[in-house]
Parts: structure tokens; C-alpha cells; sequence
């Protein structure tokens, strides 16, 4: 077990934090698979409305390895497929039968493991449409199985605030998760678990597993940060990650030889009366998870995470990946002569505001606080970054068109944590910009 | 109140809006509008939320911290003035003298500089920047006080189109536009910017008051004093004791002369997190290691050939502004480098050129704002060593 600090990253003062407490939600009469919520797949739908699907029928495949395979989140009837923008879809959704079909998948036992041969685990795997889960860095795509990876990352928690926290959603299935690992260890020699060194639970059930323990703020823990900080040769930087609950859905996978479609969520929030752990579905409907829990306010839907989410509705639906709901004020007001108050209630990363002494938690809302302004390179943006890229010279090498710059400044080590544009006084957008030039070296290469 | 503001600002943004009778000048309106107003503007893009600080903030602080000296300075301006004119000196008429003398000094700085601002912003369609709200104060707490205001007028022009504007405005600027301003008036007009008479206000006074006031700055003092030791005492007897020189109740340019003031600004800005301690630390180590050898070397010998060599190094700390200059010049991060190492190497050559400069080359006394001029030209050569020595550093990623 390796202790590392990582000094840089930043704690988010942010009140709203769910408690431990979980709940068991009823079933939501309706559930959906949101493929555009899926970064760089492209699919090819296999399914139109009316038909009737079991849970773990293929929805969808995608384009570019038709062996990736989405699976139906729920039983019964397809009643919408959603398009966007282009043909983008969005949403498919599936209005539930109260007594739901599971399709069959072959059950593999913890000995039939030991001896499986990897080719016929990632098969399997594939064919329980749980490949997705595994995602390769930089890019943050689905793997791709041809190519095997110097590592595989089991994150257990980013640290970000307000995602599940494994003291939860590893309670009583540590027997699973180390099933769960013991898949990872056949795909890869190389397998890494890291946790917090502040997390107590995991430190002493998944003892034997951890491979290091990380000290620091968000995202400390994030895969990348991780990679980044073990790496030391260029071969190490495509390593898989997977989260550490859909380790627990692996297991599931073969343990029950059902498409596991049961997730630990987080309901948190300045806006939520009612913050906690939710056991629910994939892909359930929001307004399910915020049904007389929620203040009768109107505030931004936040689904995955107030630094790296998207914005929902209380219409839509958790994606594949997410797994938490934060609800906080829009905070669309204006503020009269606000750069020259005091600021008791202003939380800052900076000193310049009397909140500094006051660093317990705050309701924050979506207010950019400011405008944008030309980068005066006061330098915030490189002390928080926990990969130790320069943002605000690799945003200045992208806009002057110096991609290979921008590369030697190292842009794919980049987590996109958001925290440098958090930080900047001057608003500028460094995270999307270095995500969406990332995004698009990619695609240039494929 | 509030709510008429508003009301004011709404009825009025149609016109400056696109289309409006008064487009052009929409970023005038703009700066006033956020001037009272924080927008209301949420996140697009993630991350979802965004800190508190922004640059209005930020500048704001800097103004904060430029309070006292700016305060200091023009009670001193007043009480050299009457001081020099024979007048009492009980503190309301002090204050108000300096008031008349600087105020229209900072009016004018501030004036013509927005509409330089102004005029740069509309063409190229961006925001004014909260920049120029410390540059407009900046500028003018450097000049000396009988400095004509057209001249104010004429170095702000200069700092602000040829320091930042040119270069493509904020964040692109190399030097920094308050020196680059004053720079050019000290090469323009030296009879306005040195010599024994421009840094005390004086009209309708005896002439034998006038007479028996020494204008010599201690810099000049110092730089033609006699043989070794002696530096101090005709610092002493020209009237600028160590305590005087600290304090900085003696003629100076406006906001220069107080190194107590500019103390109290520093650990505004150092406790706020907003300028390096780098720079300011690395300033004056720079200028007791260049300071030292001299001042030893010529106790040793008795006697040198530059009589500056042997001032005792604190002496240089407190005099020629170079307080003022460290804590609020220098650490522009506009014109400083970015990165921690170079900033140590910046601010410690600025010490050393500091030094250099005035006891090398009498003629410019001005020893401070050459060297933070010249060091903004290395500041982007600093931070391209240090870059390049990280990044090789990096496992790479392509």
C-alpha cells in the first residue's frame, strides 16, 4: 500500500451535504438510457417505440464496435425515443410492466474466474452490456478491448461533493466487491484500488486490496490525478478506470446472470429538504428522486456533480454514469454594489473576502459571480490543478492555435475537475476549453 | 434607491444596446452598470459553480491597499506645501491643501486615462478592465506634486496607448503602464520630474522661507555627499533622519515617500493573497545583497570613489520610493512573470538594479522604476526557463 499527499485540489465549502442515510425508493413507472449523456459513442439503435423490451435487452450498440452493447434499464415498452439537435438521442425511455422480464446471462462462479480465459470474460462482459463502465484515459472513452491496458483504476470515491460514499454503497457487499476485483485482476495484471486516508470504512474492510492511499482535497481520487501521479513512463497513460459501485454491478452481473440495474445515488443540495443516500434503478426519472424531498424553490438540476455534471430537468433522467442529483439555487440575481461588501457570506478560494474566516460550509448558487476578463495570469488556475498543468498557458497555447505546445504543457493529463475555471477571477472557461480541445484531438485521431 | 438604480439602468440599456443610438460606447455603460451591479450571469458551461472572487474584487483590494499611502500622501504633499510656505500646520488646512494639490492630479489621471479606455474598449468591442482603476492611481501617487495636470494628461495617454493598448490591451501589456507613463515623463520633461523644486507645492510665500528650504531629495543627497560615513550624516543634515525616511514626512512624489504606508498596503495585499511575496521579499533581499558588499567593502577601505557605496543598506530600503515600487509595481501579474522561482529572480534583480542604478549612475536617481522597467522585459524570458524546465519534468502525453 503506497501513501501519497496530493497538495493541490481544493475543498469545496458547500452546505447540502446528504447524510449517510439510505433510502430504498419505490419502483418509478418509468425508466430511460440517455446516449448522449455517454461521451463518444455513437449509436446505432436497435430498438423503435412500441416495442416491448426485458431488462438487459440491447437498446442500442455502438457504431464503431458493434460488440459495445447498451441494455434496456428496465422492463416493458418503449413509449419515446427523444432526438435532439441533429439526431442526437437523447432519450430513450421505457414505460416499465409492474411484473418486469430479466433477460438471462450465463452465471460465473468465483472459481469458474480463477480459470476463464480473458478473451471470454471481456465477451461476457460485452454481452451483459456492462463494457461502457470500463473507460480509458485520457479521453475517457469506452475502452477499447483490443488494446490492453497497463492498468486498471478502481476509484472509490473523486471526492467530489456529493457523490456516494463507499461506506455506503459497499456496506454489506464487500464479498462482492472483491469479486468484483477479482475480475479487474484477470483483465489486467496491474490492477490499482485507491481510497482516501481519511475514509475509516475502507481503509479497514478493503484492506487487503488497496494499492494506495491517497491524502488530499478534490479530486485527489480521480482516476486520472491517480495515473498522473503513478505513471512514469508514456505506455501508463492509457490505463482503464472504472468506478468502485459499478465494481459491485460486474459482480452482480455474473453472480445473479441478471442485467444488474441497481444504483446507490446521492440526493444533495442547498435545495433538497431531504439529503441522503437513494437506492433506486439506473436510469430512473428525476423528479422520482426529488418527489416531496425537495424545497418548493426552482433551482438548477445538477446531475453528476457540481463540478463535472450536466444540467438536468426535473423532466429527465439519470444517465449511465451518474450517480448524483445536486439541486442548488440558479442564483440569476443581481447584486447591488457587490464587489464592494465585506463578504461574511461569500465563499472564496481567495482571501479577499471576510469569509475567509468563516470556512464552515455555505449554500452556493450558480452565479458566475463577475464577468469575463482578459487572463491577467495571477497564476490561481496552476495552483489548484492537480495534474500541475499551467491552465492558464495551455489555454493561451490552444488559442493561438499551438496544439503540439499545448500537448508538451501536458492537456491530457487534464481530469477536466473544472477547478481551474472555478478559481479564475477573470471567468474565463479554461476547463471547457481544455475538455472540448481534447475532445477534439480525439476525434481527429479516430 | 436601489430599486431607481435599476430601473435607471434597465430604461436606459435599450440605447446602448445593439442598434441603440449610443452602441458605441455600450462598454462605458456596461463598466457603470457592473460598477453597481454584479450581473445576474449564471453558469453555461461546467464546472457549475464559480468562486466569489472576481477582477473587480481583486483590483478593489489593490485600491484598498493603495488607501494609506494615498492618504499619507496627501496630508505630506499639504504639510510640505505649507510647511515650505511658513503656514501653520495643524492637520484640517494641511489635509485640505493636499487635497487641492492631489486630488486634481488623480482626477485627471483617472480621466483621461478612461477615455483612452474607453475608446480602445468600443472599437475592439470588449469590457473595460478593472486594470485601469489601480493604473489610474498607481500613476499619479508616483508624480511629484507641482507636476502640470496636462502633463498628467500626457503621461497617462502615453502609459496607458503604448504601455497596455498597443499591445492589445490587459493581460497582453509587457511593461507596466503606470511606470511606462511616468517613465516617459521623466525622459519628456526632467525639469518637471527632477531637480530640488518640483517635489514641494509653493506659492505665496516668503521667498526667504522659500530660500532656506532644502529640496534635494535623499537620493540626491546621498549621491553627492563626500567622503565615506559622511552619507548618513548629510542625510542628517539635510533634515532625513532614518525615522523621517521611514515615516516619510519629507518632499517626496505623492504616494512615494511613506515606507510605513506602503507596509501597511503590503500586508493588505499579502494578506488578501493578491500580490506576491515572492516579488517583495526577493526585492529586498536583492537590495541588501547589493547594498552590503559596497557598504562593507567601503568601511574597510575608509574611502571609495562613490560616496553612495558606503550609505548603510537601510537607507536604501526606505528611500527613492522603492517601497512603493515593490509593493505595488512590481507585482503586477500582468508584468511580472508567473511562474515562483522566476518571481524570487525578478523581484531580487529588481533589488540589485535598484541599487545598481542609483549609486552607479547619479544621473538617474530614479534607481526603482528602471529597474522594475527593465526586469518587465525579462519577466517573459524568467518564466520560459522555468516552464521549460517543468515540462520536462512531465511523463509525456500525446
Amino acid at each position: 500500500m503506497i501513501s501519497f499527499h496530493i497538495r493541490k485540489g481544493f475543498r469545496l465549502n458547500i452546505s447540502g451535504e446528504p447524510s449517510h442515510n439510505i433510502e430504498e425508493l419505490k419502483k418509478p413507472d418509468r425508466v430511460a438510457l440517455l446516449p448522449d449523456k455517454i461521451p463518444f459513442v455513437k449509436p446505432r439503435l436497435k430498438v423503435q417505440v412500441g416495442d416491448a423490451v426485458n431488462v438487459g435487452t440491447p437498446l442500442f450498440e455502438d457504431k464503431r464496435n458493434p460488440d459495445v452493447i447498451f441494455l434496456s434499464p428496465g422492463g416493458g415498452k418503449i413509449t419515446q425515443i427523444n432526438f435532439g439537435a441533429r439526431r442526437v438521442i437523447e432519450e430513450i425511455v421505457i414505460a416499465l410492466d409492474p411484473e418486469e422480464v430479466y433477460e438471462d446471462f450465463p452465471t460465473i462462479s468465483l472459481s469458474e474466474i480463477e480459470n476463464i480465459d480473458k478473451t471470454a470474460l471481456i465477451q461476457a462482459i460485452m454481452k451483459g452490456g456492462l463494457w461502457p463502465l470500463f473507460r480509458e484515459l485520457p479521453f475517457r472513452d469506452i475502452a477499447n478491448p483490443d488494446v490492453p491496458p497497463p492498468s486498471i483504476i478502481a476509484t472509490l470515491d473523486s471526492r467530489e461533493p456529493f457523490q456516494p460514499l463507499p461506506e455506503v454503497y459497499l456496506k454489506n457487499k464487500i464479498d462482492a466487491f472483491e469479486f468484483g476485483i477479482k475480475i479487474l485482476q484477470k483483465l489486467s495484471e496491474t490492477v490499482f484500488i485507491s481510497t482516501a486516508s481519511d475514509d475509516a470504512f475502507t481503509l479497514k474492510e478493503l484492506k487487503r486490496y488497496l494499492t494506495h492511499v491517497c491524502k488530499g482535497v478534490y479530486p485527489a481520487n480521480d482516476p486520472g490525478v491517480l495515473n498522473f501521479h503513478i505513471k512514469k513512463t508514456p505506455e501508463e497513460n492509457r490505463a482503464w478506470y472504472i468506478d468502485g459501485q459499478d465494481v459491485l454491478r460486474l459482480a452482480d452481473l455474473f453472480k445473479s446472470g441478471r442485467y444488474p440495474i441497481e444504483k446507490t445515488l446521492v440526493l444533495g443540495g442547498s435545495l433538497v429538504k431531504e439529503r441522503k443516500h437513494i437506492l433506486t434503478r439506473a436510469g430512473v426519472p428525476l423528479r422520482h428522486l426529488t418527489r416531496g424531498r425537495v424545497k418548493n424553490i426552482t433551482g438548477r438540476y445538477i446531475v453528476g456533480g457540481v463540478f463535472t455534471g450536466h444540467t438536468g430537468s426535473e423532466e429527465s433522467y439519470m444517465g449511465f454514469y451518474e450517480k448524483s442529483l445536486v439541486l442548488i439555487s440558479e442564483g440569476d440575481k443581481k447584486e447591488f454594489f457587490g464587489f464592494a461588501r465585506p463578504g461574511f457570506n461569500k465563499p472564496s478560494r481567495s482571501r479577499a473576502f471576510l469569509s475567509f474566516f468563516n470556512r464552515s460550509d455555505f449554500p452556493m448558487d450558480c452565479n458566475c459571480h463577475g464577468e469575463e476578463r482578459a487572463c491577467i495570469n495571477c497564476g490561481s488556475c496552476a495552483e489548484v490543478c492537480p495534474v500541475d498543468i499551467l491552465p492558464q498557458l495551455t489555454y493561451k497555447c490552444i488559442l493561438a492555435d499551438e496544439i503540439e505546445e499545448a500537448l508538451a504543457h501536458g492537456m491530457l493529463d487534464c481530469v477536466e475537475c473544472g477547478l481551474c475555471s472555478y478559481v479564475c477571477p477573470s471567468k474565463i472557461e479554461l476547463s471547457d476549453v481544455l475538455k472540448n480541445t481534447k475532445k477534439a484531438y480525439y476525434l481527429e485521431q479516430i | 434607491m436601489i430599486k431607481l438604480l435599476k430601473n435607471f439602468f434597465d430604461a436606459n440599456r435599450k440605447h446602448f444596446a445593439e442598434g441603440g443610438r449610443l452602441e458605441k460606447i455600450h462598454p462605458l455603460f456596461e463598466a457603470i452598470e457592473t460598477l453597481f451591479f454584479i450581473p445576474g450571469h449564471v453558469t453555461q458551461k461546467h464546472p457549475h459553480l464559480r468562486d466569489s472572487l472576481d477582477l473587480k474584487r481583486l483590483m478593489s483590494t489593490v485600491i484598498l491597499a493603495l488607501l494609506p499611502p494615498l492618504f499619507f500622501g496627501i496630508y505630506n504633499t499639504g504639510y510640505q506645501a505649507r510647511l515650505a510656505s511658513g503656514l501653520p500646520l495643524s492637520f484640517t488646512p494641511v489635509f485640505l491643501k493636499g487635497l487641492w494639490i492631489v486630488l486634481p492630479v488623480i482626477l485627471v489621471s483617472y480621466a483621461v486615462g478612461l477615455f483612452w479606455e474607453v475608446l480602445f474598449a468600443s472599437v475592439r468591442k470588449h469590457y473595460i478592465s478593472e486594470g485601469f482603476l489601480v493604473t489610474g492611481l498607481l500613476f499619479p501617487l508616483t508624480l511629484p506634486p507641482t507636476i502640470p495636470l496636462w502633463q498628467v494628461a500626457v503621461g497617462i495617454s502615453f502609459g496607458v496607448v503604448f504601455g497596455k493598448e498597443i499591445f492589445g490591451g490587459t493581460g497582453r501589456n509587457f511593461l507596466n503602464p503606470a511606470l511606462t507613463g511616468r517613465a516617459f515623463l521623466f525622459f519628456a520633461y526632467p525639469m518637471n520630474m527632477t531637480g530640488e523644486r518640483v517635489w514641494t507645492v509653493i506659492n505665496g510665500a516668503k521667498p526667504a522661507a522659500v530660500d532656506a528650504l532644502s529640496g534635494a531629495t535623499p537620493l540626491a543627497v546621498s549621491a553627492v555627499s563626500g567622503a565615506f560615513n559622511l552619507v548618513e550624516s548629510s542625510l542628517t543634515e539635510a533634515g532625513y533622519t532614518a525615522s523621517k525616511l521611514f515615516f516619510g514626512t519629507y518632499p517626496g512624489s505623492i504616494g512615494g515617500t511613506s515606507t510605513l504606508m506602503c507596509l501597511i498596503g503590503a500586508a493588505i495585499l499579502l494578506c488578501a493573497g493578491i500580490a506576491s511575496y515572492r516579488i517583495m521579499l526577493g526585492g529586498v533581499l536583492g537590495m541588501l545583497a547589493a547594498a552590503y558588499p559596497g557598504y562593507l567593502l567601503s568601511m574597510f577601505s575608509g574611502s571609495s570613489s562613490v560616496p553612495m557605496l558606503s550609505l548603510p543598506p537601510f537607507y536604501h530600503l526606505t528611500m527613492g520610493g522603492f517601497a512603493f515600487g515593490i509593493i505595488y509595481m512590481a507585482t503586477d501579474p500582468v508584468s511580472a512573470p508567473g511562474m515562483n522561482t522566476a518571481k524570487w529572480i525578478y523581484g531580487f534583480a529588481i533589488g540589485v538594479l535598484t541599487v545598481l542604478i542609483r549609486v552607479f549612475n547619479p544621473a538617474f536617481p530614479e534607481g526603482i522604476m528602471l529597474a522594475i522597467l527593465f526586469m518587465n522585459l525579462f519577466s517573459p524570458l524568467l518564466d520560459h526557463f522555468e516552464i521549460q524546465a517543468r515540462l520536462k519534468n512531465r511523463v509525456p502525453n500525446v
